[in-house]
């Protein structure tokens, strides 16, 4: 990145390794059981309608089978969700955050010094939730968006504070429990997460930003987000994960629901790094109405096994999704990702972009779906997947689906598989780069095209954490 | 055993044993039906391909068993071939002693009996086939074999087995009779090929069945250093086609073409897949397909390239072309990579769309008819893969039948 | 002064036991332009791969040395006389390059999402921090180790990464001299690395490159195939000011004898199947575009 030197960075090498001692509040006992969740429900205080909700997807998480009949998808067989904590309140004073940096207990404090997040703030950020485990404990919106109606907040905050909203879109036509079992979960346990309103024709100049982290061995992270941008508003949403290792299996299952409408624009970022012993296994879908617009950015770094499928339902006339992943797979890591896309109204479009990269062992897989409604006339899609490989030990994939129910379409599919070649190594040694160096470069070349889409501070944030997983394996 | 009361006779032990006793069958080969006979209740049905709330061919609804008469395999066969080549009825080539041990050795080599439960029902109950061999050195005339369907059922073996050196064209086509019922039948096929050290293969097949048939086979080589493996599909017929068309790349630098084409109308609905396995350094794949579907027709399309841990230096290449004539069709695609080896060149592209609205245009431009410019631009869509088909005959009878359907 | 001295070179192919290289003694001083020249598969190619490290030959026999002087390298007051002597058979490729080797590839890869201006700078750095490392030992460079303990004790908002030692400006600045020089258009600077480049601006592209790192030694491979006249040109007028500014020593291969018009050479060697067949002046070449490689065979068979 040329311009890469007038930025500030976090040091995610710091980020990956470090965690810190657990002095909760309350920690639920393992396993799920009815008791578990109206525990949960009681502890935030939560309407009943809520409880209701809770329940209802518990029941149908332990009806649902486990995803296992997908051709090639990771292995969850080590994952044993009765196991894993599903809920973690940090141990601090104000429930529903702090207002002040000040008033976080000094070891989060330093906690988040090391995720770079105050920094983040200076870099005049337009609001900061940082998740450390399970709650949004601090929280900052600055006083002009406010004005202009615009609510970021944590999601149990919004609960309260918020409720018609909530009630109305939460877990109900966007994402709803009975999606898939990880989605029922979800909707069973979740707790924090982020609550996102941008009233009519606002729009937020700053990307409001996110950072979630699971910090306790064996625990889940749940949290949920849901975004409504209003008509003709537009925000940029930005979601961090990464968690210190840990010897149990971790799972993350978030669930994201976006509400885009008549005219409005999202878009929606993240880069995970999860630690490379968590299940991360996330729905995130969009109901986008006419004329609006989302964008999912998602890079996929860690993470033991990720499934994650950014879906956008295009529902009004001239509605467009674009979706931009990069994945890249380890030692022992399985990255299934891709994207779904349901045209179903005339004249929309969308665009999908992949990148992956496997080495030392590790897979990829590009999964995606584009279905095309009936009636969906004069609509289009594009998907272009690009996958490198930099060893024989490693699985490059590529499955994608297309369900094509109308004529009057354009669809195109594209891609490809290679490997970094002899001679390009060889001559960027030749003008003095070590062989790792030359790697690197041609993989940050690989990747170009999707990370000059990127917002400057994740294509910085997407080649520091590829630099680290390349300089691992060198290492 | 789903619906087993339903056979019009029965699929069981005696049946079996009567089609073999009525053609004097080794015992060899009267073990492997009663073999794929035992599997049968336990198999599943070919895999098709699922999406959430969605199921591209569903085939467990329908009951291919009920359609079966086994004493009722009426047909007409007709064989062209020259001397070089020996092509023979399958139950002929059992009573020469040399052709009785290839059959053995190679029957139910390549496509496993029991790998699923159409393979195994075909297996147990075949009445017809043919037996191809190419001896080394030999390079031979083309092949031709006619196959029309009159009875409600009809199970049909083939096995290519061809020397080093060999080299083959075979061309089979597949219709119904004209005094056939119009009651719904069902055709199953089956064809193992082994291509030998350096030889050529070229498997061309044309189906033609009217619109009352149900259609299975599947069609599998392994080829040998050096050899070539070209498969050309052509599907017009039948109600519904399920096909499998497949080239196992054992051979060091062995290669493979699968060139599709097929042209669905009415409420016929196509599921062809193709795959190809390379499992072999310096292996080359090259998988060509192109489809049209007008009214309410639909298409599923899968194609895999897998490229194994140990297959250095692949080249693999798909792709697959769709058109939709008509609002009410239905083209579902998916064209998958599976790649374990990093020394391998592979890509994949797939489109589906309609006819070209400015090439309309600028055609009926030039004074032609919107229709006859709609049939020339459909022509023209299958020309890239029918360049790819080396059998003048069934080329033409491909162009006939498109040109057919269109008018 | 630097010279390169190829003893005996005897090479293969890595990947099966095809010999390429029947013993090429060849040396080339700074300041000096060699012509290299010989038919299709007398192991031209080879030699300049052998010499710049590439893996697909192994050098089977002989010797690849490069001899530097005290005084070789601009900003470095004195090369250690422990440091003035390399067997380059040791050094991996990109070591190589940093003792001021470059090769002018005759097929240059083309490396998409990397600008121009990121990958030489990039190189630049690389090399001047890796020359040091050759010369001076791995010694006030931070150990990795320590690093990474030390690692949460500064924000890890300090800085970033490894600027190197030719900051963003001072390059930008270098390249648009040495672009200008070439008669380049200053839009190059921020297109992918040759990718989607014409034949004629591979070439150009790569006489860019040696101008940049300044190398002690250029091995130039066909760097005038595919040139149009003014091109030819402006890539000739590159190699004699690498010559004439920097003092580079330049081993020119190529088929034909047109650009030795305009670099004309000290001396001529002419290869035959993996050896230096025969040597000369200018005059050589002009005498082989006369008479053809049939005539050096006689020659050389019939003195033999």
């Amino acid at each position: 990145m040329s311009s890469e030197e007038n930025l500030q960075e976090t040091d995610t090498e710091a980020r990956f390794e470090f965690k810190k001692e657990q002095h909760s509040a309350f920690q639920s006992e393992k396993g799920l059981t009815e008791e578990t969740i109206r525990l949960i429900s009681e502890d935030k205080d939560e309407p009943d309608w809520m409880l209701e909700r809770r329940l209802r997807a518990l029941k149908q998480y332990k009806k649902m089978p486990m995803p296992t009949d997908w051709p090639g998808q990771p292995d969850l067989s080590e994952l044993d969700v009765e196991e894993i904590v599903p809920y973690i309140r940090p141990d601090v004073e104000t429930r529903g955050g702090a207002e002040n940096w000040e008033d976080l207990p000094d070891e989060i404090q330093d906690t988040f010094e090391k995720l770079g997040i105050p920094e983040a703030e200076r870099e005049a950020l337009s609001g900061v939730g940082a998740q450390y485990e399970s709650e949004v404990v601090y929280q900052n919106m600055q006083e002009r968006w406010e004005e202009k109606g615009v609510v970021f907040c944590n999601m149990d905050e919004a609960v309260q504070e918020h409720e018609e909203l909530v009630k109305q879109h939460f877990m109900t036509k966007c994402v709803p429990a009975s999606d898939n079992k990880f989605a029922a979960l979800h909707g069973a346990v979740w707790s924090g997460g982020s609550f996102v309103y941008i009233p009519e024709d606002v729009t937020v100049e700053m990307p409001v930003q996110a950072y979630f982290r699971m910090n306790s061995e064996g625990m889940g992270q749940f949290e949920h987000t849901l975004i409504i941008a209003e008509e003709g508003s537009e925000v940029h949403y930005i979601e961090g994960c990464s968690a210190p290792k840990y010897g149990t299996h971790n799972l993350h299952s978030g669930g994201v629901e976006v509400f885009v409408k008549e005219d409005a624009h999202v878009q929606y970022s993240t880069v995970q790094n999860w630690s490379k012993n968590t299940f991360n296994l996330n729905t995130k879908r969009a109901i986008v109405e006419e004329n609006g617009t989302m964008e999912w950015v998602s890079g996929s770094m860690g993470s033991k096994a990720t499934m994650l499928y950014p879906c956008s339902i295009l529902k009004g006339r001239g509605a467009t999704d674009n979706h931009i992943t990069i994945a890249f797979a380890g030692e022992g890591q399985d990255i299934d990702t891709g994207a779904k896309v349901y045209h179903n109204a005339p004249d929309t479009k969308s665009t999908i972009e992949s990148k992956s990269i496997s080495k030392d062992g590790g897979r990829t897989n590009y999964r995606g779906l584009v279905h095309i409604a009936d009636g969906a006339e004069d609509s289009s899609t594009s998907v272009e997947c690009d996958a490198l490989m930099f060893d024989n030990e490693s699985t490059s994939d590529t499955m994608p689906y297309m369900e094509i129910n109308e004529s009057k379409v354009d669809v195109a599919h594209e891609a490809t598989v290679g490997k970094i070649g002899d001679e390009d190594v060889f001559y960027l040694q030749s003008r003095g780069l070590d062989d790792d160096d030359a790697k690197q470069m041609i993989v940050a070349g690989f990747i170009e095209p999707i990370t000059e889409e990127l917002p400057i501070e994740y294509a910085v944030e997407l080649n520091r954490l590829i630099e680290l997983e390349m300089e691992g394996s060198l290492g | 055993m789903s619906g087993a009361t339903r056979f019009h006779a029965g699929i069981d032990v005696e049946t079996v044993e009567r089609i073999a006793e009525e053609r004097n069958e080794p015992k060899w080969l009267r073990a492997k039906r009663l073999d794929a006979l035992e599997a049968l209740s336990d198999l599943d049905y070919p895999d098709v391909i699922q999406t959430p709330g969605r199921t591209w061919t569903n085939l467990a609804d329908l009951d291919f068993e009920a359609l079966v008469e086994p004493f009722d395999q009426t047909e007409e066969k007709d064989w062209v071939a020259d001397d070089q080549a020996t092509v023979v009825p399958f139950h002929e080539a059992l009573n020469d002693a040399d052709l009785e041990a290839l059959v053995k050795e190679h029957f139910g080599s390549v496509v496993d009996p029991e790998e699923n439960r159409l393979t195994a029902l075909s297996t147990a109950l075949f009445t017809t086939g043919t037996v191809i061999y190419v001896p080394s050195n030999v390079d031979a005339e083309d092949v031709k074999i006619r196959t029309t369907m009159n009875g409600t059922s009809l199970f049909n073996y083939t096995l290519v087995v061809t020397d080093q050196n060999a080299s083959v064209t075979i061309l089979e086509r597949q219709d119904t009779g004209a005094d056939a019922a119009t009651e719904e039948r069902y055709y199953s096929g089956i064809v193992e090929a082994a291509v030998g050290e350096n030889a050529y293969v070229q498997y061309g097949s044309l189906q033609d069945f009217d619109q009352s048939t149900y259609n299975y086979t599947l069609k599998r080589g392994v080829t040998d250093t050096y050899a070539t493996l070209n498969w050309i599909e052509g599907n017009i017929g039948s109600q519904l086609t399920k096909t499998g068309v497949s080239t196992l790349l054992e051979g060091e630098s062995s290669e493979t073409k699968i060139v599709g084409a097929f042209f669905g109308h009415e409420d016929q609905h196509f599921d062809l897949d193709s795959k190809v396995w390379h499992r072999a350094e310096h292996t080359t794949a090259d998988l060509v397909t192109r489809g049209v579907i007008d009214d309410e027709a639909r298409s599923v399309y899968e194609g895999v390239q897998d490229v194994g841990r140990d297959a250095w230096d692949t080249s693999s290449y798909q792709r697959e072309n769709t058109l939709m004539l008509s609002d009410e069709s239905e083209a579902d695609a998916s064209p998958k990579l599976i790649i374990n080896n990093h020394d391998t060149e592979a890509s994949h592209s797939a489109t589906v769309g309609q006819i070209d609205q400015e090439d309309l245009f600028y055609m009926e431009g030039r004074a032609i008819p919107e229709q006859a410019a709609k049939n020339m631009l459909v022509e023209g869509f299958f020309v890239p893969v029918l360049e790819e088909v080396e059998v003048d005959e069934l080329r033409e009878d491909l162009e006939e039948r498109i040109h057919e359907r269109l008018h | 002064m630097a010279t390169i001295e190829l003893k005996n070179v005897h090479a293969e192919v890595a990947e099966g036991d095809e010999q390429i290289l029947h013993g090429v003694d060849l040396e080339v001083k700074s300041g000096e332009i060699h012509a290299l020249m010989g038919p299709n598969g007398s192991g031209k190619s080879t030699t300049s791969k052998v010499i710049a490290g590439h893996p697909a030959y192994d050098v089977t026999e002989g010797d690849i040395l490069l001899h530097l002087e005290a005084d070789d390298f601009d900003g470095i007051d004195e090369i250690p006389e422990s440091a003035r002597t390399w067997d380059l058979l040791e050094l991996e490729p990109n070591e190589r390059a940093a003792l001021g080797v470059f090769l002018a590839f005759q097929y240059p890869a083309e490396i998409e999402g990397v600008t121009m201006t990121n990958f030489l700078r990039t190189a630049l750095n690389a090399k001047l921090e890796e020359r040091d490392e050759l010369l001076f030992g791995e010694d006030e460079d931070e150990d990795e180790d320590d690093e990474a303990d030390a690692g949460y004790e500064t924000s890890p908002m300090e800085g970033p990464a490894d600027e190197g030692e030719v900051g963003v400006a001072e390059f930008q600045q270098l390249l648009s001299e040495k672009m200008e020089l070439l008669d380049m258009d200053a839009k190059f600077a921020q297109r992918y690395l040759n990718a989607g480049f014409s034949g004629g601006e591979k070439k150009q592209n790569e006489v860019l490159q040696a101008a940049i790192l300044e190398p002690t030694i250029a091995v130039l491979d066909e760097i005038d195939s595919g040139l149009d006249i003014d091109r030819l040109q402006d890539v000739a007028d590159g190699i004699n000011a690498l010559r004439d500014e920097q003092g580079t020593g330049v081993l020119q291969i190529t088929h034909y004898q047109r650009i030795l018009d305009y670099v004309e050479p000290d001396t001529v060697h002419i290869m035959l199947d993996g050896e230096i067949a025969m040597e000369g002046g200018p005059e050589l070449a002009e005498k082989l575009e006369d008479k053809g490689y049939d005539w050096v065979r006689e020659q050389v068979y019939n003195a033999a």
